[in-house]
């Protein structure tokens, strides 16, 4: 039974950081969440405390943005610009494995829902799958073009695991969506979201936008692909957030969300357990955050957020979410009230343990 | 007067035929007002001795309109919070490193000088750009000439049959012309903008060869009778307007990159900007003395790090291809290739990841003829906040240009009554990055 | 009163400095045309020069009603004058032109280039308002008060306050532009240091005339207002940090009324305002009870300081039609850069005030000066004379829109257009003239000092379609297509002159003409191409 209730969506705790929140992740069974930042380096902060301060993680770490953070069964990994990939000690706050993963720069780092595998993408356009626990390499997913059709450097910005950790999909700069099997390491689909990339070809002659999440439905049968629409004035994210829902086997688009009540990009994705709705999140000079009903596209609620959010992560009972961004660490809260005849409150540290 | 060549000594010594020197034919008579501002310049240095040194001299602009980032350029700043995600790199110059994102210029910082200490002030698209096209700040009842129109007026042939100021801008973002201001249209650029072919320099189909020229021949027989008795600047750079026409027409083919060989465009690469990289060299080589590339645009209030992604990649292979191809042409020492902005951008990343209009301390490049390679000028802190050294003004900057071509920055015209000095007040040449 | 006027004078040491006591000028009631010919040729006679002979007929009709139509004349025009034996016929010329149709138009775009330099695109209803004024000869103050304080509710007043609301943006435009235009005072160098070559300007002059201009703003609804507040401040060039008086040109200041406003409805106010910047459907913008640009214009033209109004106006006048000012360059009067003619100038400029800033009056006593009909031909074995002393007449491009309309009467047939005739069709045929040339005017640069055609004006003419298809066409309505079935060539050669030159042939040009044309295998083309030489002309170029 879902505790959710989207229309209750409330900023329930906020704390400034110094520099950018790129990525997130938080820790079982507790309010720590970790977080890379644009100052190179990885913090844990506990927003259980009175005054969460960030703490930093020490030992020999990245060298640029700390883009993407993943939790594995008892570590976690992050990934940068300076194309390595760090296995961190949660308790030590201290690195116990650098890997040089890609060559060009890493744009997240996730895991699967078992914690067993991390995926990472880089800009060298190529999603690399580890094990989680040794470090080596499963698969190298190779599908997407170096080039885009203007001759410009492509980027690789999105990847997300299917629930039953099946399946990865992977989306770039021109809004290409590859759908790979994780085990054999093969393409099984590809989608295409065009809109999702803005080419300018005369005012400005470059590009901005791209396929910048993306999340599978609890059931694995859809994709959603989120980013901005097209963009008039490419100097700025100045067009509707944007985010497509496919039937990926079927590769038929099935829904199409041009929000122009908050525009920029849709940073990142997450499907309900239920499958009735799906939150996203982002912003341009500000931030936001959107829930829609998953079969109607239609907007369940939405509101501002205190900054641009980058990433976020949902708790087990997604009825919270920690979002990570400029210069700030937000939790919001989106709970239904509890049902009359159980009158115990829920309490502040509701986060439960993983699954695994 | 302006229009009597009495003054000048005559000797058919300065008649010999030099780029950018007088034939005998145009002194005279009625000459061309441009004509005798070169008569002027030469009476001032009897030995031609600067003349002689600035003989086949050209400059190529590579204008990165809506301002580059200094930042992720010529001049990073790794491991601060300003400098963003890139790393520093390298070069072919022990001392030196510039951003990632220009590998191929790493390679060859020893042809190019670094400016890091621009401090112009003005962080206004409109008003940056006139300030950095004209190297002054405006005066509004003084229209100046920009960059170009100097340098055409100062290394141009007067009778050029090639066009002399030669300047593309593609994209509509920022799109400028830019003029010859007070130096009169003789200077105004050949414009380019959708198409590479001048506009009108074809001759009509409906036309033969024979009729086009003995039309115009018809033209200045007549056209001759009105001007020989008045002796008029103005009506002087009609006829040599008209004069130029053939010449210029025969230079059609130097836009026309179909001309070729396909590895020298591979060279070059496939993008508009790497396209008019080849188109500037073909100018260049051909005598055109000043051509700018405009490469917008860089104004990246959004998503700074992936427009430069983008761009610093087409700026590289353009740019270090146009650098090598010039070198191996032997062009490269008498050809000086200038990248520079209407201004920078910020230290501070917003929360777009943008960084927005910065004119307190950016940077910009000289390659090429005079230029001292693998030089660094200026020095901003360690957040490229403020420069901490040998702050340089457009003005600076400008008298640099003209010092590396052999022309002298204390140079002043003569504007009616008024001397206008080549270069705005009190500016002085960056000596040190001179060769 | 003397003393007053001498301390100030003293005080402010410029321009005004050398203006002479009216007692030593000529008698102010003569007519212009006698002052303006006694003080040029006073001039030559004491510098020994002989001017140039006056110019013919054919030449100053063409000149004329170049400068007072705004175009060439058609061929009847000019044979009417020039065969006229009526010995004041040129008063008579002069006096017809200033009161047909054309006047207004011509003289409205004159004063557009000069207010607008032709940079500022064309506002329909900021032309309206000046062919308005033109017609009904609207004096220069009334235009000036137009302009910068114009009542933003009365239409016509709205598109004259587009001079301010087009610089508005910039403060520095707006004050400098203002100054050279109006008072022939370039002070913009002044902004970063006192003047380097003037004594005149200093930085307070430049800041306190800023000042006056600091408050001004465009509404969201493109209303000029003017805040309640605001100051300039400067750094001086002692680096010391300044506030800016209000202070005109000739040094003199104003005091801004101390007027008591609790925090509270300063805080309104300042909302208003903002409100006013950001919001389209914002009510009337609000009139603070002290308007620093209306200061402005009383104390411009006020007794003692409207002297910089008037010679800067007297003397852009000049320059329209003689092709140089009194004062050269025009944004440069001031005590280091004399007049050539100081006298003159003080004679023009009282006459101006005494007649209330009419214009029209100005420049009908300058048209019909000797000075302005002399040849512009110099045949002396001496070197042509200097410039300044108008013994010679200076060549004058043609504006764009001048260019465009004469390319298009050249190549007319010669009896499409009759201004000759009078009555209701020729304004609206003139209407459509102008309209019809704006296109291509806007090709052409506007001219300024040291004018230069460029290559790619040539260019143009030499192979663009756009030549080739309209002025060259052989339909009946063109010249071509008029002087085809002709099948005398002389006769052909000698309407194609005086369509282009307003003159016949001279024997040697027929000569080469008629030898052009029978090399040409194909009549129609042969025909074309010669009267494409006669279109690219300087002598259809330039007002000479």
């Amino acid at each position: 039974m879902s505790t959710a209730d989207p229309t209750k969506f409330k900023i329930a705790k906020t704390a400034r950081v110094k520099g950018i929140a790129l990525c997130i992740t938080q820790l079982p069974g507790s309010q720590r969440l970790v977080f890379g930042s644009s100052d190179f380096k990885v913090y844990e902060l506990d927003l259980a405390a009175e005054k969460p301060q960030p703490v930093e993680y020490t030992g020999e770490g990245h060298q640029s943005y700390v883009t993407g953070i993943a939790r594995t069964a008892d570590q976690i990994v992050t990934g940068s610009y300076d194309g390595r990939l760090i296995w961190w000690d949660t308790q030590k706050r201290a690195p116990l494995r650098s890997i040089n993963a890609h060559e060009k720069w890493i744009r997240d780092v996730i895991s699967s829902p078992d914690g067993k595998v991390i995926a990472s993408i880089a800009d060298d356009m190529r999603c690399k799958v580890w094990d989680a626990a040794t470090g080596n390499l499963l698969h190298t997913l190779v599908g997407h073009q170096a080039m885009t059709p203007h001759h410009f450097p492509s980027m690789l910005f999105a990847v997300t695991f299917s629930h039953d950790g099946q399946l990865l999909a992977t989306g770039d700069k021109v809004g290409h969506i590859a759908v790979w099997d994780v085990v054999s390491g093969k393409q099984v689909s590809e989608l295409e979201a065009p809109v999702l990339y803005t080419w300018d070809p005369k005012q400005r002659r470059h590009s901005i936008g791209g396929i910048r999440s993306l999340a599978f439905s609890a059931d694995g049968k859809l994709i959603a692909a989120g980013g901005v629409g097209t963009i008039g004035n490419i100097d700025h994210l100045d067009g509707p957030s944007r985010v497509e829902i496919f039937d990926w086997a079927t590769k038929q688009r099935v829904q199409e969300i041009s929000d122009t009540k908050f525009k920029g990009l849709v940073e990142q994705i997450a499907f309900s357990n239920e499958g009735n709705w799906l939150v996203c999140a982002g912003g341009d000079n500000g931030g936001f955050a959107s829930f829609y009903d998953a079969q109607t596209g239609k907007v369940l609620h939405q509101d501002k957020m205190p900054m641009h959010v980058h990433k976020f992560v949902l708790n087990d009972t997604q009825d919270t979410l920690y979002a990570s961004g400029h210069e700030q660490i937000a939790m919001l809260e989106f709970k239904a009230d509890p049902p009359p005849a159980a009158p115990t409150a829920p309490t502040p540290a509701d986060v439960t343990a993983p699954s695994n | 007067m302006a229009h009597t060549n009495s003054s000048f000594c005559g000797s058919p010594d300065h008649g010999v035929s030099r780029r950018g020197f007088l034939g005998t034919t145009v002194f005279a008579g009625a000459t061309a007002f441009a004509a005798n501002m070169r008569v002027m310049d030469a009476l001032k240095n009897p030995c031609l001795a600067a003349e002689l040194k600035r003989q086949q001299k050209s400059v190529i602009l590579l204008w990165l309109g809506g301002g580059a980032s200094q930042f992720e350029t010529w001049d990073p700043k790794p491991g601060r919070l300003t400098g963003g995600p890139f790393r520093a790199i390298s070069t072919d110059v022990p001392s030196v490193q510039i951003s990632e994102l220009l590998p191929k210029m790493a390679q060859r910082l020893k042809t190019t000088a670094i400016i890091r200490s621009l401090n112009t002030r003005n962080a206004d698209h409109g008003g940056g750009t006139r300030l950095m096209e004209t190297g002054r700040a405006m005066e509004q009842a003084v229209d100046y000439p920009d960059l170009g129109a100097l340098i055409a007026r100062e290394l141009g042939r007067v009778d050029s049959q090639v066009p002399d100021y030669v300047s593309m801008y593609s994209e509509t973002e920022g799109r400028h012309k830019g003029g010859a201001g007070f130096l009169g249209a003789r200077y105004a650029p050949t414009f380019l903008t959708e198409s590479m072919i001048p506009p009108n320099i074809r001759r009509p189909d409906s036309m033969t060869e024979i009729d086009h020229q003995e039309r115009a021949d018809l033209q200045k027989l007549l056209a001759k009778r009105f001007a020989d008795k008045r002796y008029d600047p103005s009506v002087a750079s009609h006829g040599m307007a008209y004069e130029r026409v053939r010449g210029i027409m025969a230079s059609e083919k130097l836009f026309d990159i179909n001309l070729e060989p396909q590895s020298a465009r591979d060279f070059y690469g496939p993008t508009q900007f790497q396209e008019q990289c080849l188109i500037s060299r073909r100018l260049v080589e051909a005598g055109v003395p000043f051509v700018k590339v405009a490469r917008a645009w860089w104004d990246s209030h959004g998503q700074n790090f992936e427009t430069h992604l983008e761009l610093c990649a087409d700026l590289d292979q353009g740019m270090s291809a146009l650098l090598d191809d010039l070198q191996q042409r032997g062009l490269l020492e008498s050809t000086l290739v200038i990248t520079l902005a209407e201004f920078g951008r910020t230290p501070h990343i917003n929360a777009s990841l943008g960084r927005d209009h910065f004119a307190s301390a950016w940077s910009c490049t000289l390659s090429g003829c005079g230029i001292k390679g693998g030089a660094v000028y200026g020095k901003t802190d360690e957040d490229g906040q403020k420069v901490v050294d040998g702050e340089m003004k457009s003005g600076d900057l400008f008298a640099t240009i003209f010092e590396a071509l052999g022309i002298d920055h204390k140079k002043e015209y003569q504007l009616g009554a008024r001397p206008i000095p080549i270069v705005d007040f009190g500016a002085k040449p960056a000596m040190e990055i001179l060769a | 009163m003397n003393l007053v006027r001498d301390l100030l004078t003293l005080s402010i040491g410029l321009a005004l400095a050398t203006r002479l006591h009216a007692a030593d000028l000529i008698a102010p009631e003569l007519p212009i045309e006698q002052a303006v010919d006694h003080y040029v040729q006073t001039h030559l006679a004491e510098r020994q020069v002989h001017p140039a002979p006056l110019a013919d007929d054919g030449t100053l009709v063409r000149r004329t009603v170049l400068d007072l139509q705004g175009r060439i004349p058609t061929i009847a025009e000019a044979k009417k004058y020039i065969e006229s034996t009526e010995p004041d016929k040129r008063l008579k010329l002069v006096d017809s032109l200033l009161a047909s149709p054309d006047f207004s138009y011509q003289f409205r775009n004159q004063l557009d280039d000069l207010l607008m330099s032709g940079q500022k695109g064309n506002q329909n209803e900021w032309r309206e308002y000046l062919l308005k004024s033109v017609r009904q000869n609207r004096t220069w103050d009334q235009m000036f008060r137009d302009m910068l304080i114009g009542n933003e509710e009365d239409p016509e007043t709205k598109a004259a306050t587009t001079f301010v609301r087009v610089r508005a943006k910039e403060l520095d435009e707006l004050t400098n532009e203002t100054s050279t235009i109006f008072f022939g005072v370039n002070v913009s160098c002044a902004k970063c240091h006192d003047h380097p070559l003037v004594d005149d300007w200093k930085q307070d002059h430049y800041f306190g005339l800023a000042s006056f201009f600091q408050r001004t703003y465009v509404t969201k609804k493109n209303v000029v207002a003017e805040k309640f507040t605001g100051e300039v401040k400067f750094k001086t060039t002692k680096g010391e940090d300044k506030v800016a008086r209000l202070m005109f040109l000739t040094g003199t200041t104003v005091e801004e009324p101390v007027i008591e406003v609790s925090a509270e409805d300063r805080k309104k106010q300042d909302e208003e305002v903002k409100k006013q910047t950001q919001n389209d459907k914002a009510g009337p913008a609000p009139k603070p009870p002290f308007s620093p640009r209306a200061k402005l214009v009383e104390i411009a033209l006020q007794s003692g300081n409207d002297q910089l109004f008037a010679r800067a106006i007297v003397n852009r006048v000049w320059a329209m039609f003689l092709g140089r000012g009194l004062v050269h360059p025009l944004d440069q009067m001031h005590s280091g850069n004399s007049a050539s003619h100081p006298e003159l100038l003080d004679w023009l400029a009282r006459d101006l005030i005494s007649h209330k800033y009419d214009l029209q009056r100005l420049v009908r006593g300058i048209v019909l000066s000797q000075a302005y009909a002399r040849s512009s031909e110099w045949s002396g074995s001496t070197a042509s004379p200097a410039a300044d002393l108008f013994a010679v007449a200076l060549i004058r491009p043609l504006s764009p829109r001048q260019y465009s309309m004469s390319l298009r009467m050249a190549s007319a047939a010669p009896e499409t257009y009759k201004p000759e005739s009078g009555g209701e069709e020729w304004p609206k045929r003139r209407d459509e003239l102008e309209r019809n040339c704006e296109g291509f005017a806007h090709q052409f640069e506007q001219p300024s000092e040291n004018f230069q055609v460029g290559v790619d004006e040539a260019l143009l003419f030499s192979n663009s379609s756009q030549v080739a298809d309209d002025y060259l066409r052989d339909s009946s309505d063109r010249l071509i297509g008029a002087i085809r079935p002709e099948t005398d060539k002389a006769k052909q050669i000698t309407i194609a002159y005086w369509a282009a030159f307003t003159r016949p042939p001279s024997g040697e040009e027929l000569a080469a003409c008629e030898q052009f044309l029978d090399k040409r295998t194909e009549p129609v083309a042969g025909l074309r191409q010669m009267v494409w030489a006669l279109l690219t002309s300087p002598e259809l170029r330039f007002n000479h």
